[in-house]
């Protein structure tokens, strides 16, 4: 549950992975959060958590972050599989357009409608990989499976810079990454 | 020839909805409605394990989660004959109830009443006088003059700063904008308490559910929350509270604010009842079933034909042959091989691309129909069957919104206003207030059966040798959703998932009858065809969400589909 209410509440972290499992390399970052709440301890009120696509929905999530850091697939010029960091006005600036449904209003607009009621995190960082292709079933290309060690790095690196260091486990937990499993 | 507006891609991420309307003085002529995005995303399944399907069908839309999870494990046990311990039905209505609350006061709020509300008006607001009318209307708390004046400040201070953040692409001052400051004022007040509202409805689904989004705790034959009231890890004495306290609090937001707030645009809009209809043909299908095999329904479903409410049919069962039977899916104006008009369980799914052709192929949505008619599906379809069958708490909802939104119009409003694009909003928040006071009666209803001993959860199924078809149907927030899965030897063979945009955004069919979206257009005004806001005000009153109508597979080049870094809400 992200809601949980930690002792410290007003210092949670979330590290969230936002992208649809069933549609190839947008999955990205669900996989990544998947890694590495397998293979590392999280501190007290840091949790990780794979929210698909939920769009404004997000907002619940966020609401009353410390900080925020987001894994999801990024549309760029530049070969698939290179990783962009992102910091909250970067995010944020981008005007957003005439909404309709509800995904429309996404991460920024989450983000936004936050800082009007003064529930916004301090602090964000976004994490955005390349893709090579998004299309209907499951499972990452070659070039973003090669890129998730080191989206992985990044989020690390950024817990330890926010004070709250993540711990390799000494025997990993198995990654439920159910929606890779073949038919059989 | 008649000017004619696109707006392409109405919807920005998910969707990529597009709708063309022909203007002829100053109003819709005429409409169509197009899925820009291939469907298909059904083929997944085949040949999985049928208890696997509602993990991957809760990932179909990222927004409706819970409800594609739900139908799914219905779809099967329906495939199976298989019923589910009475507390497995409660604890799935009750997640289904409080992600039904979520997701209304996020439409009204966050999605759509800024197409009614002018933010910039609210700075030129009394709070004095705001509060004086909020306390005229509901009883409220939240609705003091010193709420006002700081709501009132914090938005001057964003004004001030240069910046409106969120509010920065309303069509503000748009000559089709018409409520007082004063209201305005209201509606932004309302806008902020509505995020923490939607907060305390997500909480109850991530107790129950496990996680939110995506739920954990689902099974077919049942679910999976151990209940040991003792427990601290199980379905305990302390969650059924913490669950019935925020079920509490919501209720008392939909009753006091959102329903009212609905009522007061609506009747400061009152001309624009005229406006919207579309189509007339309802569909909606029971629920909250209240046995295991769902027979009895808290919630009722049926058909109702050309906006008389004396033809209401009801759908009674979770079995019945009278919605089974009449469904089917057409594509002759849809981007697939054929000219077809298919049954769910007969359905395959051959995408063939050509251009957008008004007259021709022009959506990747297909359109389904009921007995071969267009049936408009949503919260105002439930609204209108269940008033037509006599249903207490939805007559007695309905009765109050239409009295309150009368005295504020200084009119008589019968039902029959209901038909159009206010009435979709009214159908839905008078919906959410029958909601919220169902919600609590199942709350009850399980804690009684609990405390009688019995913790049963789950039926386990079996699957026998050959094929079983079955379907499943819940009336998600968006209207009537369905599932319909052919099972072979135990994997799933065919697996089609009826959703309720496709419903109301499908083309025209092969009679060339409109869908609800088209249809609803017709006779719009547009004051302005560069800010074309009343078409949005009428798409919107759908709640559309196209992710699961249609989704994002490019078929036209190798150009991926919209993967945004700002809009990182891609299916």
């Amino acid at each position: 549950m992200s809601e949980e209410t930690s002792e410290n509440a007003s210092q949670r972290i979330l590290v969230l992975g936002l992208g649809n499992v069933l549609m190839g390399d947008d999955g990205f970052g669900p996989t990544v959060v998947t890694l590495l709440a397998a293979q590392y301890e999280l501190p007290e009120g840091v949790s990780a958590l794979d929210a698909g696509t939920p769009g404004f929905d997000l907002t619940p999530h966020v609401s009353g972050l410390a900080s925020l850091i987001v894994v999801d697939t990024v549309k760029l010029d530049a070969p698939a599989g290179t990783l962009r960091l992102y910091r909250l006005p970067e995010i944020v600036a981008h005007v957003p357009v005439v909404r309709a449904s509800p995904h429309e209003p996404a991460l920024q607009e989450a983000l936004l409608a936050l800082q009007f009621a003064g529930q916004a995190p301090a602090e964000a960082l976004l994490v955005g990989a390349v893709p090579e292709l998004i299309d209907v079933g499951p499972g990452l290309s070659a070039s973003l499976r090669a890129a998730v060690p080191d989206a992985l790095r990044e989020v690390l690196l950024e817990l330890g810079r926010l004070g709250r260091p993540a711990v390799k486990r000494s025997a990993p937990l198995p990654a439920n990454l159910w929606w890779e499993e073949r038919v059989t | 020839m008649s000017p004619r507006i696109t707006v392409d891609p109405i919807t920005r991420i998910e969707g990529h909805l597009r709708i063309d309307v022909e203007v002829n003085g100053g109003a819709v002529q005429d409409s169509w409605s197009s899925g820009q995005m291939f469907r298909g995303i059904e083929i997944i399944l085949q040949g999985r394990d049928p208890r696997d399907a509602w993990l991957f069908t809760q990932r179909f839309c990222g927004v409706c989660t819970t409800v594609h999870a739900i139908t799914s494990v219905r779809a099967v046990e329906n495939a199976l004959n298989l019923e589910i311990p009475i507390n497995a039905q409660y604890i799935r209505n009750l997640i289904l109830c409080a992600h039904a609350l979520h997701d209304h006061i996020v439409h009204f709020y966050q999605l759509s009443a800024l197409d009614w509300v002018d933010v910039v008006s609210a700075l030129k607001g009394d709070p004095a006088s705001t509060a004086a009318l909020a306390e005229s209307l509901s009883p409220w708390p939240g609705n003091s003059r010193r709420q006002f004046e700081a709501v009132k400040d914090k938005l001057a201070g964003f004004v001030k700063a240069g910046q409106l953040g969120i509010f920065t692409n309303g069509y503000w001052g748009h000559p089709a904008m018409k409520l007082p400051p004063d209201v305005n004022l209201l509606a932004v007040s309302h806008y902020l308490q509505a995020l923490d509202i939607q907060r305390k409805a997500n909480q109850v689904v991530a107790i129950l559910g496990g996680k939110t989004p995506n739920i954990q705790n689902l099974a077919v034959g049942g679910v999976a929350n151990a209940i040991n009231l003792d427990n601290e890890s199980t379905l305990n004495m302390n969650k059924l509270f913490m669950i019935k306290d925020l079920l509490d609090e919501v209720a008392t937001f939909v009753q006091q604010v959102y329903l009212i707030d609905v009522c007061a645009v609506g009747a400061l809009y009152a001309d624009w009842l005229k406006y919207g209809a579309g189509v007339t043909n309802y569909l909606a299908v029971p629920d909250l079933p209240l046995d295991t095999k769902g027979t009895q329904f808290d919630l009722p479903g049926g058909t109702i034909f050309n906006k008389d409410l004396g033809t209401a049919k009801a759908i009674t069962s979770f079995q019945d042959p009278y919605f089974r039977d009449n469904v089917t899916e057409c594509i002759a104006h849809s981007w697939y091989d054929g000219d077809w008009d298919k049954h769910p369980y007969e359905e395959t799914t051959e995408p063939k691309y050509t251009d957008f052709n008004p007259a021709g192929k022009y959506s990747w949505v297909k359109s389904p129909r009921f007995q071969g008619k267009p049936m408009q599906v949503g919260p105002l379809a439930q609204v209108l069957v269940g008033f037509a069958t006599g249903h207490e708490p939805t007559k007695r909802w309905a009765t109050h919104a239409l009295q309150t939104a009368g005295a504020v119009a200084k009119a008589q409003l019968s039902p029959a206003v209901l038909h159009g694009t206010l009435g979709r909003h009214l159908g839905r928040a008078v919906r959410a207030a029958v909601i919220s006071e169902l919600a609590l009666q199942q709350w009850q209803r399980l804690a009684e059966n609990i405390g009688k001993g019995d913790v049963a959860i789950f039926n386990p199924p079996t699957f026998p040798k050959g094929e079983v078809q079955g379907f499943g149907f819940h009336e998600a927030p968006r209207g009537t959703l369905s599932h319909w899965v052919v099972i072979d030897n135990g994997k799933i063979k065919n697996y089609q998932a009826v959703v309720p945009s496709t419903w109301n955004a499908g083309p025209r069919d092969e009679k060339g009858q409109k869908g609800p979206y088209e249809a609803s257009l017709v006779g719009n005004p547009i004051a302005d065809p560069a800010k074309p806001l009343e078409v949005l005000r009428t798409i919107h009153s759908f709640d559309p969400c196209l992710a699961c109508a249609i989704h994002t597979l490019d078929v036209e080049g190798t150009e991926l589909s919209k993967v945004n870094v700002f809009n990182s809400c891609d299916v």
